[in-house]
């Protein structure tokens, strides 16, 4: 079945509007009016790049609004609130007076949200862990989909000894328990304290490629076996074949002819595969193999709102609502872009 | 007959009933004298999980197990079992008494108790001691073998080929006249110390030469019945035992004592305020000190500790191989933010230099403060640092900062990161998992530049401290286990400190005014950022009563009661 | 059929024999790890370092400690842990129970709760319930497990504790059914709620999908046509196709999560599983433990993945070729 069987349908919606002419339409310009139709998609759409543009505009909130340098350590500071001095981590009380506590939410334009344990600017740190958590999260989808991509094309165009030994190794990848794969590699690499080097790429071990190109890595397999699978399929489509009658070279069938048929799957699984990314970065950083220190991601911060989650629950609660909106956008997103390019598609992702 | 039998009846029960409840009526005041309390139950305690390491009394080397082996073997000598600064002296154990030096400090004869039992049966004689002594080399795993009981006649021998160890030279034991003879290579200050500690603790004949899986029987009165790391630790009493010292060994309260592990320290917190268990071996996390410091105040209790917590600057690399710019950190440092951190002036007490408060040789003194002059630190002077640091030269060098993955020592690190940035360097931090930390910073092939660490006695020694952590002969290149992290080593001061641990042997107190002016000489140089003086929590549940504190095992488990 | 079963069972072993490879070069292969001085305390002497390094036979070539690690795993059966020093194999036995008990339970509400929402969204097709519960499926599978279960905890540990409803919250932990049923019970059930609510929203969304799907099959047109009742067609037809996907995901999943694949939950939790004792083993860099709980997690991934592949095989013979 052609990936694409909208042209009847395609041509029914537009006569049904205008009540006019019957004019025909390309694919993807079908998908895009199905997707507009779609308004909880534009909707998540919006929310995502909502999010996407506040995360980014985090130095502007951190000097402007909220008057402070989040990655710094403010132990000992102060801050006035209506005319009274209070210490942003206070003393704790009773008899015997032991323990240190943050102050918590103000409300106002400087620790909206509270202070964690170094006194820093809850609200400011969450902006700034969504542009990690953002980078990571896109950049590995992006990594994960371009390398399977790449092998997926390999492996079902030429067949034979490169699909099998390809394939082999992507079932022996996606066998590794994941979380473990992704655990043991982020242990080993970040132990390495003088960072990772490759011929003359040096990475510092608090680096965001490093958890970047893991979470990458670890879903490669994800992504390359329904590539493979369409790849190979394509293989075999009649449109192929009369393009190789016609002479075309290897190199040209992949690109003008598999290729684009490709991309609608990979454009469909990005969001989800954003969604899951996003997901299993935090997981990562809430166990401290994520981002490192003095990096902040929405993992990072729960893990640090951890020990202050009977007192100052905000720490913890602030980022996880930030997570949750995120992937529910994707989530919703991704969906309505399944509907739109491919109402009948069978191409389904773990999430 | 019949009313006057049950009179007789009543009046038998009556008595009995007072003969058994006569020892327990008595003793109801709240005490805080050894061993007052009432005699039995089960003292529950829990921790997130077993002593690290091997269970052997000759390996382990953590606190954790150490509070549990006091309990169930003895030394030749013990720490006192009170409270406070009588906990620090020594006292005889299974020895009859402190012997005097004789030959120079090199001969030490030791008269062997008679009677003593192992929880085994076996009756103690002093031929256990020089087998004791020989399985410490023999396990070759004894953490301490071949630098602090190396000092015995034959001892180096046996570090190097363990397996055929033999002390006859070094341990002379003579059951028929039931003494002990060591003879040292030379004078030890600290050798009566060093047989004091649980590696030197008297172990039965018979136990194999191999690392064992639940420690053996011993003389104490509680013997091990149970070692499961992940499960519990469970000792019971030892029906052997016999109390021959209150000072060096009492008869314990509780019947039985519990570890239980498997619990995070939060939940740990929450089974000792619902008295579900009596006792956490873990610091209560800082987000529940504020709750039990109020509801919960008169079960909790603070103590200082003779500890240390500190940056170590790497003194033969750049930066800091620049004696300004280590002063100017140690002016710059806010040492109480570094207090906050920690939980508070309630647990912490800031330092600048090497020998904690309460320590043979210790006098307050305090030159890196706002003020300097009174011994205590005040403020930071951070004009005084941004002069010195300039005038060092080495601004805008880049700058590792070493700690462990622990929320607390990395807090530490992130703070110092901000604080080098501050005053012109380029930091970054490296948190390293805690396991590896610490024999990593002390590599110098890792060149490390700055690392967290923290020292808490091994026994009330100054050498302890300047020696071990600051002397030249702890500095061993490329080597994982270098405790002179700093790998400071001064010729002038390293021959003052020789000075002191030779005066130590006949006159302790000249040597400590010999450590006095050491510390002070040591701190001017900054190897390190000295931070603060730590203390230590214990929580107990309300049951609990006779606690006590002692400076070498803390929380002394057995001289509480739950009855 | 027989020479399918064959070859996939060996394919397993030969997985599972490259996974256990993999992590032994990982983890050997890191520099500053040296288990030896770890295991030797705070101040020991080179003697000391040199002596533990021969008993645990790491100074032998890399080849031969893969080999002795191997034989102590799997033939002597006594492989000893380099942070508690005992045998690691019990170890494990003792945290199985807890992962199971934590699995089971959570399985059980999932797969109620998945079928009954996903049946329920496809047969109300068409009205409000359908979205509303793909909305509730969509956000069970966007919240971050570990996130969730720490939010429950600030409310049934700490805010809402001394309320009527959470009075009755046990301190977190685990207590083995055979010792305290009760307790067993109180202790995992928001466990059970917090691990499912992903598995419900992902199920749903699955089996909803794989309902509207059969659903416009042909097949299906000719049994309405036929006469049959719609809820006969549902159970009897789409029910049944659709459960062949839901089933073979669950085993996968279901699979994972015994393990050791429900380690965020333990964490948050503090349940002392395979999970938890995985993690902690990899942070420590404990490597005999590492590589037995990765052998025991892979080795119960690649069964279920094996077991898949021989049910669709035994369903639709053509796979057999493949």
């Amino acid at each position: 079945m052609a990936v694409f069987e909208p042209e009847a349908e395609g041509i029914v919606l537009d006569a049904e509007e205008t009540g006019g002419d019957i004019v025909g339409r390309s694919p993807w310009a079908l998908a895009g009016r199905r997707l507009l139709r779609n308004r909880l998609a534009l909707a998540s759409l919006a929310l995502f790049a909502l999010i996407v543009a506040v995360s980014f505009a985090a130095p502007l909130y951190a000097k402007h609004v909220a008057h402070t340098n989040p990655f710094e350590s403010n132990i000992s500071g102060t801050i006035t609130i209506d005319g009274k001095t209070v210490e942003v981590i206070q003393q704790g009380g009773g008899k015997l007076g032991l323990g240190e506590t943050p102050i918590g939410p103000t409300w106002r334009s400087q620790y909206l949200l509270g202070a964690d344990n170094q006194g820093r600017d809850v609200a400011a740190r969450v902006l700034y862990g969504g542009r990690a958590s953002l980078e990571i999260g896109i950049g590995s989808a992006v990594f994960a989909s371009l390398v399977a991509l790449i092998f997926a094309l390999v492996a079902g165009f030429f067949g034979g000894w490169a699909d099998a030994i390809i394939s082999r190794l992507m079932d022996l990848i996606w066998a590794f328990p994941l979380y473990l794969l992704a655990i043991s590699l982020a242990t080993v690499l970040l132990t390495s304290p003088n960072g990772l080097t490759i011929g003359f790429i040096h990475v510092s071990p608090d680096s965001l490629w490093i958890p970047l190109v893991i979470i990458g890595f670890v879903y490669v397999p994800y992504i390359y076996r329904p590539i493979r699978g369409q790849v190979l399929s394509l293989r075999e489509k009649e449109f192929v074949e009369a393009a190789i009658a016609q002479g075309a070279s290897n190199l040209r069938l992949i690109f003008s002819e598999v290729l684009p048929n490709v991309a609608s799957t990979v454009i469909v699984l990005m969001p989800l595969m954003i969604a899951t990314t996003i997901l299993t970065e935090s997981a990562l950083s809430y166990l401290s193999i994520g981002v490192q220190a003095p990096n902040a991601s929405w993992g990072t911060i729960i893990q640090d709102g951890q020990e202050l989650l009977y007192t100052r629950p905000w720490v913890a609660i602030a980022p996880g609502i930030m997570i949750v909106l995120t992937v529910l956008a994707l989530n919703i997103l991704g969906d309505g872009l399944r509907d739109a390019l491919d109402p009948r598609s069978k191409v389904r992702v773990k999430g | 007959m019949r009313s006057r039998s049950l009179f007789q009846l009543l009046t038998l029960i009556g008595l009995a009933a007072l003969v058994l409840t006569g020892c327990g009526g008595s003793s109801k005041k709240k005490s805080s004298s050894p061993s007052s309390g009432n005699a039995g139950g089960t003292l529950i305690t829990v921790a997130k999980a077993g002593p690290s390491g091997s269970p052997d009394p000759q390996i382990n080397y953590t606190l954790q197990e150490w509070q549990l082996l006091i309990l169930t073997h003895d030394g030749l000598l013990g720490f006192k079992r009170a409270g406070g600064t009588e906990g620090t002296k020594l006292v005889p154990d299974l020895a009859t008494a402190i012997p005097k030096p004789q030959d120079g400090g090199k001969t030490f004869v030791f008269h062997i108790r008679k009677g003593i039992k192992f929880s085994n049966g076996k009756t103690l004689q002093p031929s256990d001691v020089k087998f004791t002594f020989e399985r410490l080399f023999k396990i070759g795993q004894s953490p301490n073998a071949g630098t602090w009981y190396n000092v015995i006649v034959g001892g180096d021998a046996c570090v190097k080929t363990p397996a055929t160890c033999d002390l006859s030279k070094g341990v002379v034991a003579d059951d028929a006249a039931g003494t002990v003879t060591f003879h040292l290579t030379k004078g030890d200050p600290e050798f009566f110390d060093k047989l004091a500690v649980p590696f030197a603790f008297i172990l039965p004949p018979g136990t194999p030469n191999k690392e064992v899986q639940i420690p053996p029987a011993g003389t104490g009165p509680y013997k091990f019945v149970e070692y499961n790391p992940n499960k519990q630790i469970k000792l019971d009493r030892n029906p052997n035992f016999k109390e021959w010292s209150k000072d060096a060994q009492p008869k314990g309260n509780p019947d039985v004592i519990l570890q239980k592990f498997g619990l995070s320290a939060e939940a740990e917190v929450t089974q000792v305020e619902n008295g579900q268990a009596d006792w956490m071996f873990d610091t209560p996390p800082s987000d529940r000190l504020n709750e039990i410091s109020t509801k919960y105040a008169d079960q909790v209790h603070v103590n200082p500790l003779t500890a240390i917590w500190y940056m170590a600057f790497n003194v033969r690399i750049p930066p800091f191989n620049n004696l300004k710019a280590r002063q100017g950190v140690n002016f710059a440092t806010d040492r109480n933010a570094l207090v906050k951190i920690y939980g508070g002036p309630q647990l912490a007490v800031p330092t600048c230099q090497i020998l904690p408060p309460n320590f043979p040789g210790y006098k307050p003194y305090c030159p890196y403060t706002k003020n300097p002059g009174s011994g205590k630190w005040t403020a930071p002077d951070m004009a005084k640092a941004q002069q010195l640091i300039n005038a060092s030269g080495t601004k805008g060098a880049s700058v590792k900062v070493n700690t462990d993955t622990v929320e607390t020592d990395k807090a530490v690190g992130l703070y110092f990161v901000g604080l080098l940035n501050k005053l012109g360097y380029k930091a970054s931090l490296q948190a390293l998992s805690p396991d590896i930390q610490y024999p990593y910073c002390q590599n110098s092939k890792n060149k490390v530049q700055f690392c967290w660490s923290t020292w808490y006695q091994d026994y009330p020694a100054a050498s302890d401290f300047l020696n071990i952590l600051l002397g030249c002969g702890s500095f061993i290149p490329n080597s994982n286990a270098s405790p002179n992290i700093a790998e400071f080593c001064d010729k002038p001061i390293q021959a003052q400190m020789d000075q002191a641990l030779q005066q130590g042997i006949t006159d302790p107190s000249g040597a400590n005014t010999k450590w006095q002016a050491i510390d002070k000489a040591v701190t001017d140089q900054a190897p390190w950022v000295s931070l603060f003086n730590p203390k230590f929590v214990d929580f107990l549940s309300k049951r609990v009563k006779g606690y006590q504190f002692s400076p070498q095992w803390y929380f002394l488990l057995a001289q509480a009661s739950v009855k | 059929m027989a020479a399918f079963i064959i070859r996939r069972l060996l394919w397993m072993f030969v997985v599972l024999f490259a996974i256990s490879v993999l992590v032994f070069l990982i983890f050997f292969a890191t520099p500053g790890v040296d288990p030896a001085r770890q295991m030797a305390g705070r101040n020991p002497s080179a003697e000391t370092i040199k002596s533990i390094k021969h008993e645990f036979g790491l100074d032998r070539p890399l080849p031969v400690r893969y080999g002795l690690m191997m034989k102590h795993m799997f033939i002597s059966r006594d492989l000893i842990s380099y942070g508690s020093h005992t045998r690691v194999i019990p170890e494990i036995l003792s945290a199985t129970p807890v992962t199971l008990s934590l699995v089971f339970g959570a399985a059980v509400i999932w797969i109620v709760f998945s079928i009954l929402t996903g049946v329920g969204a496809a047969v109300l097709r068409g009205t409000i319930f359908d979205p509303f519960l793909m909305i509730l499926a969509l956000i069970g599978i966007s919240i971050p497990v570990f996130w969730l279960g720490e939010v429950v905890n600030l409310v049934t540990q700490s805010r809402l504790h001394d309320s009527f409803l959470f009075s009755w919250v046990p301190p977190l932990g685990y207590t083995p059914l055979t010792q305290d049923p009760f307790m067993w019970f109180k202790q995992l059930l928001f466990p059970w709620l917090t691990l499912s609510v992903l598995y419900i929203g992902f199920y749903a969304r699955v089996l909803r999908a794989n309902l509207i799907e059969t659903e416009s099959e042909d097949y299906i047109r000719t049994a309405r046509a036929k006469g049959l009742s719609e809820r006969r067609v549902l159970f009897r037809h789409t029910l049944r196709t659709s459960m062949i996907t839901f089933v073979s995901l669950f085993g996968l999943d279901f699979a994972v999560l015994v393990g050791g694949g429900a380690l965020l939950t333990e964490v948050v939790f503090g349940l002392p599983g395979v999970g938890l004792l995985t993690y902690n083993s990899l942070t420590s860099l404990d490597l005999p433990v590492i590589m037995t709980t990765v052998v025991y997690a892979a080795f119960f991934i690649t069964l279920a993945s094996a077991l898949v592949d021989l049910l669709y095989a035994w369903l639709d013979p053509r796979v057999r070729l493949a």
